[in-house]
């Protein structure tokens, strides 16, 4: 099967990818998916605060997804539900496999990555102790919850105050479930202050900071977990050790792009991002392959998603019409001060840059967000390591750059 | 009546202003850390009757899954929380389920609905 456009992965990102590929003129553009549903991971996250700022919509997840939906049927893009993306080329050509088609090959001129990201699970923090059922990522049991319909436990221990744990403990307290506490290794939380209030202060639940798990009990299931003080090395303090009893461990502890397909085609990986490297057009280091949502990097909020995923369309679109070169001048764009993270890696020089940035400190102060060259600064009320950044430097202010972009963030 | 001091983090924007209230039951005093004027809104209606949206799930019967999100279309005082979800324990809807099709209206009193959040076909 030939076609010009193919997305994978149908959350907001690849949804929005998919529609604006076809409205930019692609004419064929297919969606594979490999989930029985279209939507992603929004129609686990049944809360509401989505699209506040695309649709001016207090949306749960699932009205989020079912409003992009709708408006990728009123185009002619095809779906295949079910569809495992296995394999994907440098020259574009994507081996799929799903029970209705079985193995399925699709060249396609352009190509968006739209996978995007999975939770970090028990081996990337190694907690010693036994490893009994129990242990599950706050992700998986919100799946649990919120579309299989049971409780994964009824005495639950949360380790890490990400915001997907936030909104579990919530939720399965909701549910009749005790939730004993969330427990954080660092000295601050890493969800949102709203969310710590609505999740956790709204129905008495503790966070302890500068706690970690240092053990886990329990043969067949979890019967507890060893809580301990950490030091400021983040080292376990020895003394500190109390067993709680729990039947359930769920973690937060963060998210990472879900990249293995795209290091097949020879993406080029950024090590600070863990995503492609890629430009303002969401373009990555291969030719036609683009980008956009959580695989490009952990975005905070769907719009942003949303807005990568237009951008990612919009140029696939462009160069299968031969209108975007997959190899142009580029300049890098580089952290300066207290700068952790930025999103694209890359200006080409193709109209504006929209530049996502993460502070590698909390400054509560109005702050100055320096682009240099050309020099542009832009005020914000604050800067916050879990509230990206979002600054628009005009194409036309660029044009003349030559120099890598350095990024800096700095109190007004 | 006795003069309280509170604290409060307002959810009405990002921001997350960190506010400290001097009230009088629900009458405030003064009040510092706000850094607009809605936050003083929010802080009259916390000190009165919170009130928020509630999101859950209900069982659904000839769906591809056991259960279907909703939610209140309108914020309900967050006190009625396990009540209202007492309620919705009891009932079992069937398939097909539209958006925003009402499953309850004004439920528990609180002249808010019980809305679906998503659509759910009947499963052959
Ligand atoms: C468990 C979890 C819970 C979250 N909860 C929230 C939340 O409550 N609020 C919030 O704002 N954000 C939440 N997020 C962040 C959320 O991921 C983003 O807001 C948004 O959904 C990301 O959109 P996306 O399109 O990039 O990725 P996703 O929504 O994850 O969509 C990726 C899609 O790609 C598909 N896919 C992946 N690999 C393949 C393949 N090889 N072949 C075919 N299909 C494939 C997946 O099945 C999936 O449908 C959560 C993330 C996770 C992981």
């Amino acid at each position: 099967m030939e076609v010009d456009v193919a997305v994978i992965g149908s959350g907001p990102a690849g949804l929005t990818a998919a529609i604006h590929a076809r409205g930019s003129g692609a004419r064929s553009v297919v969606l594979l998916e490999r989930e029985e549903e279209l939507g992603g991971i929004l129609k686990q996250c049944i809360h509401n605060g989505f699209g506040l700022e695309q649709f001016k919509q207090d949306y749960t997840g699932p009205e989020y997804a079912e409003r992009l939906i709708q408006d990728l049927e009123e185009t002619d893009v095809q779906c295949f539900l079910n569809t495992l993306v296995t394999d994907l080329s440098p020259d574009r050509v994507i081996t799929a496999l799903s029970p209705e088609h079985g193995a399925i090959e699709i060249s396609a001129g352009s190509i968006v990555l739209g996978m995007g990201c999975r939770e970090r699970a028990r081996g990337s923090i190694g907690i010693p102790g036994t490893r009994p059922a129990g242990i599950f990522t706050a992700g998986v049991a919100q799946r649990f919850v919120n579309i299989d319909g049971y409780l994964p436990g009824r005495r639950i221990v949360i380790l890490g105050s990400g915001d997907i744990g936030l909104m579990m403990a919530r939720r399965l307290t909701l549910e009749g479930a005790r939730v004993i506490g969330v427990y954080e290794i660092m000295g601050y939380p890493s969800g949102l202050k709203r969310n710590i209030v609505q999740c956790l202060d709204d129905f008495d639940i503790p966070l302890h900071l500068s706690h970690t798990a240092t053990g886990i009990t329990g043969k067949e299931r979890v019967e507890g977990v060893t809580i301990s003080k950490v030091d400021s090395d983040l080292r376990a303090v020895k003394g500190t050790e109390q067993l709680i009893t729990c039947d359930t461990l769920l973690l937060s502890v963060g998210l990472i792009p879900e990249n293995e397909l795209s290091q097949q085609a020879g993406v080029e990986i950024s090590a600070a991002t863990k995503g492609p490297v890629s430009t303002e057009t969401m373009a990555t280091s291969v030719p036609g392959v683009y980008t956009c949502g959580n695989v490009a990097t952990v975005f905070d909020i769907v719009d942003h998603v949303a807005q990568t995923g237009a951008t990612a369309g919009a140029s696939a679109a462009r160069y299968v019409g031969g209108r975007l070169n997959g190899d142009v001048p580029h300049v890098d764009i580089v952290p300066g001060e207290n700068v952790r993270l930025l999103f694209p890696h890359r200006y080409s020089f193709q109209g504006d840059l929209l530049l996502f940035i993460r502070a590698a400190e909390p400054v509560e102060k109005p702050v100055t967000v320096e682009v240099s060259p050309p020099g542009s600064r832009i005020t914000r009320p604050y800067a916050r390591p879990n509230e990206m950044l979002r600054v628009r430097i005009p194409g036309a202010k660029l044009a003349e750059v030559r120099h890598p972009l350095k990024v800096s963030i700095r109190e007004k | 009546m006795t003069v309280q001091k509170s604290h409060f983090v307002c959810v009405v924007c990002p921001i997350g202003c960190e506010i400290d209230v001097v009230h009088e039951d629900s009458e405030i005093l003064s009040m510092e850390g706000q850094k607009c004027d809605k936050s003083e809104e929010y802080v009259r209606q916390e000190l009165l009757e919170p009130m928020r949206i509630l999101t859950t799930t209900v069982r659904i019967r000839g769906a591809r899954w056991p259960v279907i999100p909703v939610r209140t279309d309108g914020p309900v005082p967050k006190r009625l929380f396990p009540r209202l979800m007492r309620q919705l324990k009891r009932i079992e809807l069937q398939a097909p389920v539209d958006m925003l099709d009402v499953v309850v209206s004004d439920i528990a009193g609180t002249d808010a609905n019980i809305v679906a959040t998503r659509s759910m076909p009947q499963e052959r």
